[in-house]
Formats: C-alpha cells, structure tokens, sequence
C-alpha cells in the first residue's frame, strides 16, 4: 500500500513523453511543476529547472507556450539543461520538439493553484468540531 | 443584553469598517511572456474535499472520550447568494468589495461533546463531617459501604441557531464577526464571536494561524455545561453556569503536493470561559484539537 502511495506521487511529479510518441525515446524533466499563489497574488516569480534526455541524439528545442519561438535549441544532443526565469499566472506547458517544429516529444505541464478565493464564503472557517482542516 | 441590541450594535460594527480589498500590482516579468492580467476562473458551485489522517479533539466532559478525527469531509456548495457549507445554510446580504454579511443557520457545536460520553459507578460513604464523597471500589464486598451510585452525563440535544456573519479581508489577514441565537427553543442563548487569521505562502508551503473570542451567554451555557435541579445525584452536585468568555488559537499549515492534494498539519486550542472550566461536567478547562494527514480537493 505504502509503496504503491509513494508510486503514485511518483508519477505525480514527473512529466511523461506525449501519449503516441514513440517509447519515451525522450524525457523531459522541470522543477517546479507547481506555482502556489494567495487570492491577492497576480504571479508566481520562478526560475524554472529545465533537464532532458533522450535516447537518440538529434536537434532538440524548448518551447515554452507563450513563446512564439523557441527558448533554446541543442543541436545533435542527446541531453540538455536550461534554467529559465518567468513570471507564471495561469497553466502552460513546457515542451520539447525536434529542431524548430511544432510536435511535442516530451511536454511538462506547469500549473497554478490558487490558495483562496474572491468569494468570501468560501473563506470561511466553521466552528464545528469536526472541521480540524 | 437582549440579543436584537446585541444584534444591531455588531452590524453597525460592521457597516463602519475601513477595509480595502487591494490588489497586488504585478512585477516586471523576468523574460517577455505572455503574463498580462487575465480574468480568473470561474470557481465551481460545489466545493469537495477529503482529509485523511490521524487526529482528535479532546473532550471536556467528564468520563468522556476524545474525539477521533480520522475522515475529515469537506462538502460544501455556493451559490449566487444561498450557500450550504459543512452544515451551515447561509443566505449573503451583502456583499462588496469591503465586506460580505451572511444570515447563517447552523447547529450548536457544544451538543457534540455529549455524544461521546459513558455512564461509570461510584461508590459512596459518608464522611465525619457528614458530608458523601466517592471513593475508589472496596477490594471486596463488605460491611461499610453504600451500593455503586450511576454517575451519568445528562443528555443534551442539538440546538440550531440563527445569525449574522460578517467576513472581511484584505491584505491585513481575513476576520470574522459573528452573533447567533437559539431559534429551536433548545439553550434559548446567544454566542458572539470574533476572529482573525493570517496565512502566509512560501512556495508549496502555507501556514494561517489563527485567535479568536467568543462570549457564550449564560442560557446557552447552563443548558449545555450546568448541572440542572432535575439532574442533581448523589455523585453530582448541582452548578449553573453563568455567560463568559472563552477563546481559541490555531495553527494549519498545508504543504502543496499537487494542485488538489496537500499534506495538511492544523492544531486548536480553545480555553473555555471560566464559569464552564469550574462545571462539575467538566474535567478539563480547554479543547485541543490537532490533525495531520493529506487532504484532497476534487
């Protein structure tokens, strides 16, 4: 039981080769997949950890998907390491295409949770005594 | 006090104070991305969650046991204006950008430490003085002693109680204002309550600690925690209890593993008022409550 949590979580924080892709021929690893903000907050300020690797060496690119271009490109590489600044405000993804096309080899979705709401209701703490959380 | 004039002081409160509910300016971002404001989604009408761990809140009463929180449902649902959240049905008069006031009915929550009660026996005797104290059970039936007297908790029912809720927030923290009445002809008291918690996040990590007061009035908390002329036995003595003022601190922390689960530490403390704390019933002046486990959000 114990194991199969820790699986689970596993698979939680790494981000897997597109469903259809060849085999995880590559795989693309980013920290952190999660932007926590408070109800006030407009962004995440974060410096991303950016790590691939594949099994064949080929020219691959990082996108990001608010960037019509891609971040960086590693010609005939078999692995790569980028860090990346950006401010988050909403889910996007980061992925990795071969050379400078659009299909995606490995992707890492990058998601914001907002912690709070403009509704105040839904802020609201009971006093029951089985509300511990 | 009469509870209506309790009633229009809290609101006049209420309408007179200054909170601006202020945005964060958004930072220069570090690379040009696509990160100017957008519009936040809309939230869902229900609200679910589940926590699960290991946790328990203490019981007060005398021979009583502690609350086991194992489960933790949080089943909530919010409309325009109606909302139903754990148990509490709430209808928003107002609602802006200051402040929002609620009409709220709920259940009293005092009525749950009297369902985990037991019924013991005591053995009297009488003392020189010729007054009766329980004493420990005789090593073997013998001469000298009285038959095991029941020392009973008495039964108290559920009370559901009306009233207003003030919520305010900013970024000074969130606080709430609150004043309920009896309307089931249960306890035919009142409680107001106040409290303010603050939470910071650092990452993944987020903690709010959390005071607050609360005044129970002395119909609400003579019903709940007095010993009644009906209820007086030899192993309990009569007591009626007059209105106080109790108050509670808090701490909850999550810890984000993902978007909809978090691994969540909280812990209460609540002392109860005076009057309460010195209840034959009572066997501990305070309420400690704590929790740790993982929670999800569907």
């Amino acid at each position: 039981m114990r194991a199969r949590l820790t699986l689970l979580m596993a698979t939680c924080f790494m981000a897997l080769p597109v469903a259809g892709a060849d085999p995880a021929p590559v795989r693309l690893n980013v920290k952190p997949l999660l932007c926590v903000l408070d109800k006030n907050a407009a962004s995440c300020a974060v410096t991303f950890d950016i790590r691939w690797k594949s099994t064949l060496a080929a020219e691959y690119c990082l996108n990001d998907e608010a960037e019509p271009t891609p971040l960086r490109c590693w010609p005939k590489s078999l692995a790569g390491e980028h860090r990346q600044e950006r401010l988050v405000t909403q889910d996007f993804f980061f992925w990795l295409s071969p050379g400078a096309g659009n299909e995606r080899v490995a992707e890492a979705k990058i998601e914001v949770l907002r912690v709070g709401s403009a509704d105040r209701r839904r802020e609201r703490r009971s006093r029951h005594v089985w509300d511990v959380l | 006090m009469k509870f209506p004039i309790l009633l229009a002081a809290l609101a006049a409160g209420m309408a007179a104070a200054p909170v601006a509910r202020a945005q964060e300016t958004t930072p220069e971002p570090a690379t040009p991305v696509a990160s100017a404001p957008h519009a936040l989604p809309a939230e869902k009408n229900w609200r679910l969650g589940v926590g699960l761990g290991y946790g328990e809140r203490t019981n007060p009463l005398i021979q009583s046991e502690d609350i086991p929180v194992v489960v933790d449902l949080d089943i909530a649902w919010f409309g325009e204006r109606w909302f139903f959240d754990n148990f509490d049905l709430g209808f928003a008069l107002v609602d802006n950008a200051r402040f929002t006031t609620n009409v709220v009915a709920r259940l009293n929550s005092d009525r749950a430490f009297f369902g985990k009660t037991n019924t013991r026996y005591v053995n009297f005797t009488v003392t020189s003085g010729g007054a009766q104290v329980p004493i420990p059970p005789p090593p073997a039936a013998g001469a000298g002693f009285d038959a095991p007297v029941e020392l009973k908790v008495p039964d108290r029912d559920y009370a559901v109680e009306l009233g207003l809720e003030m919520l305010l927030d900013g970024e000074w923290g969130h606080a709430t204002l609150r004043a309920f009445h009896d309307v089931s002809n249960t306890h035919e008291g009142y409680e107001i309550s106040a409290d303010y918690s603050y939470r910071w996040i650092r990452g993944r990590f987020s903690i709010a600690p959390s005071v607050g007061v609360a005044y129970k009035s002395a119909a609400l908390s003579d019903y709940y925690w007095g010993v009644h002329a009906d209820e007086v036995l030899p192993s309990l003595q009569g007591y009626q209890v007059d209105g106080g003022v109790g108050w509670e601190a808090g701490l909850r922390t999550s810890y984000y593993v993902t978007k909809s689960l978090r691994v969540a530490v909280s812990a209460n403390y609540e002392k109860l008022t005076d009057d309460i704390a010195l209840s034959p019933l009572v066997a501990e002046p305070y309420v400690l409550g704590y929790f740790a486990g993982l929670a999800w959000q569907f």
